[in-house]
């Protein structure tokens, strides 16, 4: 029977084989974890389909392919045997992908032995393939200047202090796949979009007085405090109606305008990392909604749980580094996304307010709404606004009436 | 902790089990009253007497039928082969009959008995005297191979293939019955299945079995003190079940794997660890796997030859030296 890489969300079209669970030769028993694959930032563990033998695998780990590419074959007890390279690949036609590579435990480092170059051990091999080393960069002290293992290993070991000269005594932090992907990601964002960052401050008293009014109520039935970041969801979701450019796509020349609002919101790992799961059709969605749904998707986020589908098909993003009281942040947009807000800190200040009496100083809690955008889908004036018509719905309104 | 040699380890190893469970007995040529040919069973019909501490006639099927009876029927019997060259003569009842008893009857016999027997060269005792057959053995499935190198592992391992529920043949070392070593007070036993790492370095890793341990040990003293390079040194003591996870991990820490084997070259069990690392750990091999073996002739008599035909620590050194670089 053939293992195919399977389909992991709606939205998905490819998997990475992060790891096989299972050795070739190895029994499996149905629904036993057979291999892992990562979509995004999420690892999904896969059952075997069913019992029997693994008798090949076919992608190798670290690879990526199309879903429904073929990845192993289980021998299964009275199935008639086939070779694991017999069978026309099960991969989409249209997806143009080449057949699966012939059976391999492991990827064979590139490196041949051209006419004439050195002779390489298997470990060398590996080593110079692992950090992308060309054999001529390092001296051999073996018999006839053979590359040895140790060789390589004190070339890198003598390159990496030369990199970083002043790094004698620092702590070396390998990076996690969410790390990694993450440094890719902002660093690709910020090449490719011109970032303009454009912040407003908001008078929260009328939010604070529905979140205050409501708290006990709130708490007794959901289980949770009412924090924020529901309600300037839900404003951004009603800007974006008037503003439908923010909730956008630069394709080429021409900007994608979505028809819906797909809300991110960047979840932290306990400083493990950052992971941006999505609330779908949140314009649809009502305060209380949201406030069920952020709170939902940052639970599962924490528990790493979160599917592929969870994040994928984001359109707009919002970045809360408010609980800890943060100023100002200006966030990176998620491509390919066009704008990005960061909510920070909301504190109690000193506000002047227009009165039938004249001005007056009262205390009300104040917070800054800071939004990235990409200069190349629309202009400063726009982002205003946008940024406008966000502080007067989260100041205006009566969200008393939305919260009950 | 006493300092015995490896001949009084073995009697040492068959007392403890004997005392311990009355149902193991032991039989074999010569091996009661005149305490074995090579003196490893002295005193032990004195202390469990002539029904237990039996001597058989000289048929080798004899011994090995009556074992096999004799475990069939609920005793736990150590049998000895003087030779293990004469393992041949008895191999249609170890190899076809009772490697295969508990399969051949669904699990509903099994046969807790031990093969002791002399294996190796050293004793100028010629082709049909001096072989080292735990090849032949390892190729059987349904037998567990046991090969000791030092007076403890003997008491030890012993011990451990007497209580193991199948059977084992045990390969004691003509050429080591004579060294000493300390072995723990008490009753010892130790497992099956579990290789010894006897020396760790970086460069190289020594796989070696019972008389080739000690001369794979000086080697690696030799190799550090004149030429810098630095070995490990495997003492594998049991073939089957054989410990591939220390194996692999001593020869991925070094990158090079060397085996020291007195069995004759040609599917001598050097072939199937260098087949397991090749397919286990081929990306961790900085050079070619290479096998330190007899060459693949009947052993000679004369002392001259027979130190030329067999790994000697001069051809261990001088093997590596040329290879490891």
């Amino acid at each position: 029977m053939d293992v195919v890489m399977p389909q992991l969300g709606e939205t998905v079209k490819q998997g990475t084989v992060a790891v096989w669970r299972k050795k070739v030769g190895d029994r499996v028993e149905k629904d036993e974890p057979l291999f892992e694959v990562s979509t995004d930032k999420v690892e999904t563990d896969i059952p075997a389909p069913a019992a029997g033998v693994l008798s090949a695998i076919l992608v190798p780990e670290g690879e990526t392919v199309p879903v429904g590419t073929r990845l192993a074959v289980i021998e299964v007890a009275g199935e008639v045997r086939s070779a694991p390279s017999a069978a026309a690949p099960a991969t989409p036609v249209a997806t143009g992908a080449a057949p699966p590579p012939a059976p391999a435990a492991r990827p064979a480092p590139p490196f041949r032995r051209e006419e004439g170059g050195p002779r390489l051990s298997p470990v060398v091999r590996r080593l110079l393939d692992e950090h992308h080393l060309d054999p001529a960069a390092v001296t051999g002290t073996g018999a006839d200047g053979r590359i040895t293992r140790d060789d390589v290993l004190a070339h890198v070991a003598r390159t990496q202090r030369e990199a970083t000269p002043a790094a004698g005594d620092a702590t070396v932090v390998p990076m996690n796949r969410i790390r990694r992907l993450t440094a890719e990601r902002t660093a690709r964002s910020v090449a490719v979009s011109p970032h303009v960052l454009q912040a407003v401050e908001v008078d929260f008293s009328a939010v604070d007085a529905a979140r205050r009014a409501s708290a006990d109520a709130w708490k007794s039935s959901e289980g949770f405090s009412l924090t924020y970041l529901p309600f300037v969801a839900r404003a951004v979701c009603e800007a974006i109606g008037e503003f439908p450019h923010v909730n956008a796509s630069v394709r080429g020349e021409s900007l994608l305008v979505h028809p819906h609002v797909n809300l991110g919101v960047a979840v932290d790992l306990g400083f493990e990392g950052l992971v941006v799961p999505v609330v779908k059709h949140a314009q649809r969605r009502t305060l209380g909604e949201l406030a069920r749904e952020l709170r939902a998707l940052a639970e599962k986020a924490r528990r790493r749980a979160l599917s592929p589908d969870d994040l994928a098909g984001g359109t707009y993003t919002l970045s809360n580094s408010g609980p800890f009281g943060t100023l100002l942040t200006a966030p990176i947009i998620q491509q390919p996304q066009v704008a990005i807000l960061s909510t920070d800190g909301v504190r109690k200040r000193p506000v002047v307010v227009e009165g039938p009496d004249g001005d007056a100083v009262v205390v009300h809690p104040v917070g800054v709404l800071a939004q990235c955008f990409d200069h190349r889908a629309f202009d400063g004036a726009y982002s205003a606004a946008f940024l406008k018509r966000v502080r007067e719905i989260l100041e205006r309104r009566d969200w008393s009436a939305e919260l009950t | 902790m006493a300092q015995l040699t490896y001949r009084e380890a073995a009697a040492a190893g068959i007392a403890q089990e004997m005392a311990r469970d009355e149902r193991v007995v032991f039989l074999g040529e010569d091996v009661a009253a005149a305490g074995g040919v090579f003196k490893a069973t002295g005193g032990l019909l004195q202390r469990f007497g002539a029904k237990r501490v039996r001597d058989t006639p000289i048929s080798e099927q004899a011994i090995i039928g009556a074992a096999m009876g004799a475990a069939m029927t609920g005793l736990i019997p150590i049998a000895e082969i003087m030779f293990s060259d004469f393992l041949a003569v008895c191999w249609d009842m170890i190899a076809n009959q009772i490697a295969k008893t508990r399969y051949m009857t669904a699990g509903q016999v099994s046969l807790p008995l031990v093969i002791r027997t002399a294996n190796g060269s050293g004793a100028r005792f010629g082709a049909q005297h001096s072989q080292s057959v735990e090849s032949w053995a390892m190729a059987v499935p349904g037998l567990k191979v046991v090969a000791p190198s030092t007076p403890a592992d003997v008491k030890g391992l012993l011990a451990a293939a007497v209580r193991d529920p199948d059977p084992v043949l045990f390969f004691e070392h003509k050429g080591l019955y004579a060294t000493q070593g300390e072995v723990p007070d008490g009753e010892h036993v130790d497992r099956l299945g579990t290789a010894r790492v006897l020396r760790t370095g970086s460069d190289v890793t020594v796989v070696a079995l019972a008389a080739m341990v000690p001369r794979a040990l000086q080697a690696a003293e030799r190799l550090e003190k004149e030429d810098g390079i630095s070995a490990t040194v495997v003492d594998l003591r049991s073939l089957v079940p054989l410990d591939t996870q220390t194996l692999l991990a001593e020869t991925s820490r070094t990158g090079r794997l060397y085996t020291v084997e007195e069995n004759p070259r040609l599917c001598g069990w050097g072939a199937e660890i260098a087949a397991i690392a090749a397919e286990e750990c081929f990306y961790d091999l900085d050079g070619p796997i290479v096998r330190i073996t007899t060459p693949h002739v009947p052993l000679p008599a004369a002392d001259a030859l027979e130190d030329a035909t067999v790994p000697t620590v001069e051809r261990i050194v001088e093997t590596i030296r040329r290879t490891a670089g």
